[in-house]
């Protein structure tokens, strides 16, 4: 017998399973007590199926999973084929290497997550709370400390003890103890110079003052020391370092946490509306740390002489001869997990000091507090093992075959696989790409992009920002790769590039020097730091340069420029258009 | 001078979706293939995720977009139906959608479609 059937109705049949309840019947009905006066409801744990935690966690593991895929993925991809292919050789240890870098994708997850969870709310509750508690030089003592603390918690630090491993002690003897022996001290000092950053810019932000002086104010000794450390055979070495120290510092722990409790206090000192509140601490915590390191040099040239160094080192290898089995702690992955502990630890005891001691204030939530914590813990082993198997030795497999293209090399009993005019032009062209290709990958750059255009009203588009600055650091890193082809001095580039970034600076508006000087750091993130770094060093060491450092510090000035020049060309464009409309 | 226009629009309900921070884009797409037109978004903060859902609910954002918009009285049940299948709110502490009844509405229409009803 046929029927008629609304098709709404059969559609609500085979697709969803309708019923209806009261909703009365769902909450818990109210209890009294003998006296008739109702008695409050406890709260309830939801019980959860196994599917339903499932289409829980699958969006929230999914997203934030492929967050790190995006960064991680085409880099090490470019990297692989490239190798296969122009360098005529397969990735060896394909499988440890993929493993490794499965557990950087995965560290940085749960790193990334634990901060969101763990670390980010003190920073906002220290922030928002302590202007009011403490008067200026508290707070500001508290920024510095807190500078010092983020600087061991940061991703990237970890790659320069790998680097150390790298480095011959005969050769560059101040390079190698500062980065092996005396590691402590040079990331102590790092600390200090981001914490000293801190403390300069929260000053700024209270009192407004203009980035531009405290640019040439604080650059200027950093030039002539670099001058200086440049001229001297024994330090150097010691220059590209300390460059690169300021890319490594400005990752994803320092720049959040020390800007929170800068803004914070310049809400309290009721100078937080301007929109460029936030800009400049990178700037000035990339610069700093460079004078440090530097000065630490100097101090070390005049204190410890060179057959110390090699003394120590001597007794160093003979003390691993000797002792055959080590401790757990000591041989990876242990070590990897000590360093995890060690950067993160004393940096939460430093904020629960302050929140608790000084603040007496409560943490809302602190069982997600504390899971947070643990992510960070653990994110951040998880990244240092896959940091050492995965990207550091993809980083420098690759960058010690580049060289084959164009010299002979150990390694490659065919090389020079091609003519040296194409083989040099092969590496600068892979230079190129792998910085273009890394610097559009880093999540931070979207969002400085978005910042950007929307304070100039669109004038300044994302993409514009996002393309000048790739290109900027594309261009910069083929730039240090060529200083380590032609093995020229790293001033050729650092003081022409300065130069030219000074004048910029002077012709450019307070907006533009602020974004132009940020985007440098913002760029130079936990997995860029060290896939370049670890390249730079296998390069180096192939072509047998002393150091494979100051790639990334070229990396660090092209950026600047570019920006600066766009926002000159935006601004003068703007000017050319409203001139038109009014004629 | 001409008399200005009003119509107002009966049979019309208010229909309101509470949702995870992201997902008001996901579920306007859907409502533009329904044929559904202007949904307004506002953001909020939501409570309860971690009183009762425990280390789980670090999973669910409590910021949330509350996204509203008029649907025909006749259709409530269709776009009801596949607002709750595209906002995936059979996932616990992802959000919830109702339907509030409203007497009247006025808003620009364009003139063909007062002619054809």
């Amino acid at each position: 017998m046929a029927k008629n059937v609304r098709f709404g109705e059969y559609l609500q049949v085979v697709s969803v399973d309708t019923a209806s309840i009261t909703y009365s019947n769902v909450l818990p009905q109210p209890i009294f007590d003998a006296q008739g006066r109702e008695v409050p409801q406890k709260v309830t744990k939801l019980i959860m199926s196994g599917s339903d935690i499932v289409n829980l966690l699958q969006p929230y593991l999914s997203t934030r999973f492929m967050e790190q895929v995006t960064a991680v993925v085409p880099l090490a991809v470019f990297l692989a084929v490239f190798q296969w292919l122009v360098l005529q050789k397969p990735v060896a240890e394909a499988a440890l290497i993929g493993t490794g870098l499965l557990a950087v994708m995965i560290g940085l997850m749960i790193f990334m997550e634990g901060l969101k969870l763990g670390l980010m709310p003190f920073g906002d509750i220290i922030g928002s709370n302590l202007p009011r508690k403490l008067p200026l030089p508290g707070v500001l003592a508290i920024a510095g400390l807190l500078g010092i603390g983020v600087t061991y918690a940061e991703p990237a630090i970890g790659t320069l003890q790998v680097a150390g491993s790298i480095v011959d002690p005969q050769k560059a003897p101040y390079l190698y103890t500062m980065l092996n022996d005396r590691v402590t001290w040079t990331v102590l000092v790092v600390g200090i110079g981001v914490g000293v950053a801190a403390i300069l810019g929260t000053v700024r932000f209270l009192y407004d003052w203009s980035l531009k002086p405290l640019i040439y104010l604080s650059l200027a000794p950093v030039i002539l020391l670099t001058a200086y450390c440049a001229l001297d055979p024994l330090l150097a070495t010691v220059v590209g370092l300390a460059w690169d120290c300021g890319a490594v510092t400005t990752g994803p722990v320092t720049v959040p946490l020390v800007l929170a409790l800068g803004i914070g206090v310049a809400n309290s000192g009721g100078k937080g509306n301007s929109a460029l509140s936030g800009f400049g601490i990178v700037t000035l915590a990339s610069v700093f740390p460079i004078l440090a390191v530097l000065a630490l040099a100097v101090f070390w040239r005049f204190t410890v002489p060179v057959d110390v160094i090699s003394a120590e080192f001597a007794a160093k290898s003979a003390a691993a001869a000797a002792t055959t089995a080590k401790a757990w702690y000591e041989v990876p992955p242990g070590s990897d997990v000590k360093m995890g502990v060690q950067a993160i630890v004393p940096l939460v005891l430093f904020l629960m000091v302050v929140l608790f001691g000084i603040l007496r204030e409560k943490l809302p939530n602190a069982f997600i507090i504390v899971w947070g914590l643990f992510l960070c813990v653990l994110g951040m082993c998880t990244f240092n093992v896959g940091l050492t198997a995965g990207l550091a030795a993809l980083g420098s497999q690759t960058g010690s075959l580049i060289p084959g293209a164009f010299v002979g090399i150990e390694a490659m009993p065919n090389a020079p696989l091609y003519p040296y005019a194409v083989g040099t032009f092969l590496a600068a062209a892979f230079a190129w790409a792998l910085g273009y290709a890394a610097t559009m990958a880093e999540p931070a750059l979207n969002a400085l992009g978005l910042t950007v255009q929307n304070l100039t009203n669109g004038a300044f588009k994302k993409s514009m920002l996002m393309y000048a600055v790739a290109i900027g650091v594309a261009t910069g890193i083929m730039l240090g790769v060529c200083k380590l082809i032609f093995n020229f001095n790293l001033l050729y580039i650092l003081v022409p590039g300065y130069i030219l970034a000074f004048i910029l600076t002077a012709m450019s508006t307070e907006e533009f020097v602020n974004v132009g000087w940020d985007s440098a750091g913002v760029t130079t993130g936990p997995v860029t730091v060290p896939l370049v770094l670890a390249m730079g060093l296998g390069f180096g060491k192939a072509v047998g340069a002393l150091e494979g450092f100051g790639i990334l510090a070229a990396a660090s000035i092209a950026p600047i420029c570019a920006v600066l020049m766009l926002g000159i060309y935006v601004q003068w464009k703007t000017k050319k258009e409203l001139a038109g409309n009014l004629a | 001078m001409a008399k200005r226009r009003m119509t107002n629009l009966i049979d019309v309900s208010l229909m309101t979706c509470v949702i995870q921070k992201g997902m008001a884009d996901t579920i306007n797409k859907a409502l533009l293939e329904l044929g559904v037109q202007g949904a307004t978004v506002h953001m909020g903060v939501g409570t309860g995720v971690r009183e009762r859902m425990g280390l789980l609910g670090v999973a669910v954002d409590v910021e949330r977009e509350i996204i509203s918009f008029m649907v025909p009285s006749d259709q409530v049940d269709r776009i009801f139906e596949r607002v709750f299948i595209v906002g995936r709110l059979d996932t616990p502490g992802m959000g919830y959608v109702y339907v509030t009844p409203l007497l009247q509405a006025a808003t620009y229409i364009p003139p063909n479609l007062t002619e054809r009803a």
